[in-house]
């Protein structure tokens, strides 16, 4: 036992040792001239493909780096991984420890850590994304207008068909589980259809489960098989399988067409030579809001506040990648997209008020709650 | 005469470290922070952050900024904790020789039975969070145990079985989480105070750390695993059928009670581990969105604890002091992985470890040096691993 501590103690000098060492290493680095961020990510990283990808984009594009070459990482930025849940509070704590001028959370399950954590450092500036309830005046918060976007692809997408002079077309939304989020989508999907063709058939299907795409490609066969025309999934990974039956069905000569949410899915549609089977993709930038906030910092004009990135300040939008949307169809859309940012169409985020207006059908699946 | 002298003083060295269970565990530990270093070295970062992060998890001191907070010594406990009790439950199984795959699982029923009693049940101070650790407790007591029944009754494999109760126990706590009032597909409702394991004495004394009650559950653990293991009647009988179950049933012992009684109990400390999760570490009850993966890493807790109550809270820390480095070493440029792989190397050489002690009784002189040596060797064996 003598020995077995011995040996212990020993291994604990040399790393002390060794940890020694760093430090004259690490005295080398220059301050950083500019403002520094980091960004705290659930365990996936910032390789997901997805939200902490789009936020890590913002941080790169404001230093003027890209995925590329991402010079000024561990100069100015930086980003660190919760390999658990119980990871969250020490990880935000342990930034605030360092002192970065802005620290960047992004999806709703880091809001209870956040409101716990925020107060403890009052002097220490934070960025959340997609939450608005907090109420630290340290803490900044992003919201996107999702229904403006999916109006947009709603637009689109029956003006294709009409384009293509379809009978009667009928139109789908696949959700992830039920919420108020999702159904920002489903409303302006919505209203988006109706206000070009206004007795459009519209069906809905909420798979429970985000990563679930057999149940969104079943799904989708079953719609597309009874004359469904384009199917707007806001559902993670699960609308993979939307993606994954229209290219099939396209590749058979079938006219139908999937549309993509949050980033372009364009490629992620490709079925043959440069056409793809997602029509278009509702594009949620929630680089815009990192980028925004870091530049707030720098210009001193930040404010613990809720700023909501609508399609006036780009925070949402469409794409226009797949030449099958046309030019026209693009114009006609980017006109609709005006006359959102001008005030002149107002589309409605909630299922109960929307019900009230009488903009969209009874009996959707969509909930507030 | 000399040069023979000289060469058994190389190998003393090694058979010193062979012979011993505890120093073998140390050694791979040193091993995998040399081959951390190396590959740190090989993608071109400066290896002295990756140990000035793991003595700031350690100590608290940040070397690299040159300020002491204790709050990252606290920090270190309390992930280790949830290591320890999972590291616990593997170890239990598998002195019984059986392989508890399922404490994942048995961490998820007693996370979720702790998060139902916190919101349901009265909210005595004290008693409601004691309740609440008894029950998840008592909940993955049964859970695991339903495995050593099916194991005793058919002789299903306790392996394919746990495996398979870890996604029934992940699906069946979402579910049920989900049908309280107030959750959405994220949280139920806060819990009460009540029912919550920080210690206002500990948090001061750590700065604010998450450390919390817990940590003492975790610590009478594994006193009670020495004690159940070492100076029972029935850790006799598990440990006797762990080492020869045909020995065991021959010489009276059941053979078929054991498989349940250590289930049983490898079960209540994961589930332990649940309870200490849920109440110790979230002001809300979570559904889950994936594993936590405590379970699954105990089972490495234990390969490297050799399966003994104070080798698995010692390498539970260990394996706490890695994953609570991590950050700290994204933070100074340390690829994340670099912990996993350090980990992953342990449990490479701690299985070696047989082969390794093979090797080295085959290559050994027999005559001469073989009476004293062996002698310090049974000795060493006696004192460091009484239980092994």
């Amino acid at each position: 036992m003598k020995r077995t501590l011995a040996i212990l103690l020993a291994a604990l000098a040399v790393i002390s040792l060794a940890s020694c060492g760093a430090k004259t290493a690490e005295v080398a680095e220059t301050a950083p001239a500019d403002i520094t961020v980091r960004l705290l990510t659930d365990a996936t990283g910032v390789d997901d493909k997805s939200f902490n990808a789009a936020g890590w984009r913002g941080i790169l594009a404001y230093y003027g780096d890209t995925w590329e070459n991402q010079a000024k990482k561990g100069v100015n930025y930086n980003y660190v991984t919760a390999a658990t849940q119980d990871m969250y509070i020490p990880n935000l704590k342990q930034a605030a420890d360092e002192k970065y001028d802005l620290i960047i959370v992004t999806g709703f399950t880091w809001a209870d850590a956040l409101g716990e954590v925020a107060p403890l450092y009052p002097e220490q500036k934070f960025l959340i994304v997609d939450v608005d309830w907090l109420s630290a005046p340290n803490v900044m918060q992003a919201t996107f207008s999702e229904h403006e976007g999916s109006y947009l692809v709603g637009v689109a997408a029956a003006l294709k068909a009409k384009a293509d002079g379809i009978q009667k077309p009928k139109f789908g939304f696949i959700g992830g589980v039920p919420g108020p989020v999702i159904t920002k989508f489903e409303m302006g999907w919505v209203q988006g259809i109706l206000s070009v063709i206004p007795d459009a058939q519209i069906v809905d299907y909420y798979a429970n489960d985000w990563g679930k795409p057999d149940l969104a490609k079943a799904q989708a066969k079953n719609w597309f098989d009874s004359g469904v025309y384009a199917i707007f999934s806001a559902a993670g990974g699960t609308g993979n399988g939307t993606i994954a039956q229209a290219k099939e069905y396209r590749l058979a000569g079938k006219n139908v067409w999937a549309v993509g949410v949050d980033s372009d899915q364009f490629a992620d549609g490709i079925y043959a030579d440069g056409q793809s089977a997602v029509l278009t993709s509702m594009i949620k930038r929630v680089e815009s809001s990192t980028e925004y906030a870091l530049r707030a910092v720098k210009s001193a004009t930040w404010k613990g506040e809720v700023v909501v990135f609508d399609t006036a300040h780009d925070g949402v939008g469409f794409s226009d990648t797949n030449p099958s949307l046309g030019a026209d169809i693009t114009a006609a859309v980017n006109a609709v997209r005006a006359d959102i940012i001008a005030g002149k169409i107002l589309v409605i985020p909630t299922y109960a008020e929307a019900l009230a207006a009488g903009v969209v059908p009874a009996k959707l699946q969509a909930s507030d709650k | 005469m000399e040069k023979n002298r000289k060469k058994p003083q190389a190998s003393d060295l090694l058979a010193a470290f062979i012979a011993s269970d505890g120093r073998m565990s140390i050694l791979v530990v040193l091993l995998g922070l040399l081959c951390g270093t190396l590959i740190v070295l090989a993608v071109g970062r400066n290896p002295g952050n990756m140990f000035a992060a793991l003595l700031q998890a350690m100590t608290g001191w940040d070397a690299t900024r040159g300020v002491w907070n204790i709050r990252y010594v606290g920090e270190w406990l309390a992930v280790s904790t949830p290591l320890v009790l999972c590291g616990l439950s593997m170890a239990f199984a598998a002195r019984a020789g059986l392989f508890n795959i399922g404490a994942e699982g048995q961490y998820i029923i007693g996370l979720t039975i702790a998060q139902f009693a916190a919101l349901y049940l009265p909210k005595v101070p004290g008693l409601h969070a004691f309740l609440a650790i008894v029950l998840a407790g008592l909940g993955a007591a049964a859970w695991g145990g339903l495995v050593g029944w099916l194991k005793a009754r058919w002789n299903a494999s306790e392996v394919v079985a746990t495996i398979m109760l870890n996604y029934v126990a992940y699906y069946l706590s979402r579910w049920a989480t989900m049908q309280i009032p107030g959750a959405n597909t994220y949280k139920t409702p806060s819990l009460p105070q009540s029912a919550q394991l920080d210690l206002p004495f500990l948090k001061d004394l750590t700065n604010g750390s998450t450390l919390n009650a817990g940590f003492f559950i975790a610590i009478a653990s594994v006193l009670a695993f020495w004690w159940i293991m070492e100076k029972t009647r029935l850790g006799f009988a598990l440990r006797a059928t762990g080492f020869n179950r045909d020995a065991a049933l021959a010489s009276g012992i059941r053979a078929n009670r054991s498989a349940v009684t250590s289930m049983a109990i490898a079960g209540a400390f994961a589930g332990l581990a649940g309870a200490v999760v849920a109440l110790g570490s979230f002001g809300y009850g979570r559904v889950l969105g994936g594993f936590d993966n405590y379970g699954f890493n105990g089972i490495a807790v234990a390969l490297v604890g050799n399966s003994t109550g104070l080798g698995v809270g010692l390498s539970g820390l260990l394996f706490g002091l890695l994953t609570g480095a991590q950050p700290l070493m994204q933070s100074r440029g340390i690829p994340k992985e670099i912990t996993l792989i350090i980990s992953g190397l342990v449990v490479v050489f701690v299985s070696l470890r047989a082969g390794l002690r093979m090797v080295l009784a085959w290559k050994r002189p027999l005559p001469a040096t073989a009476g004293a040596d062996g002698a310090t060797a049974v000795a060493d064996t006696g004192s460091e691993a009484p239980d092994a």
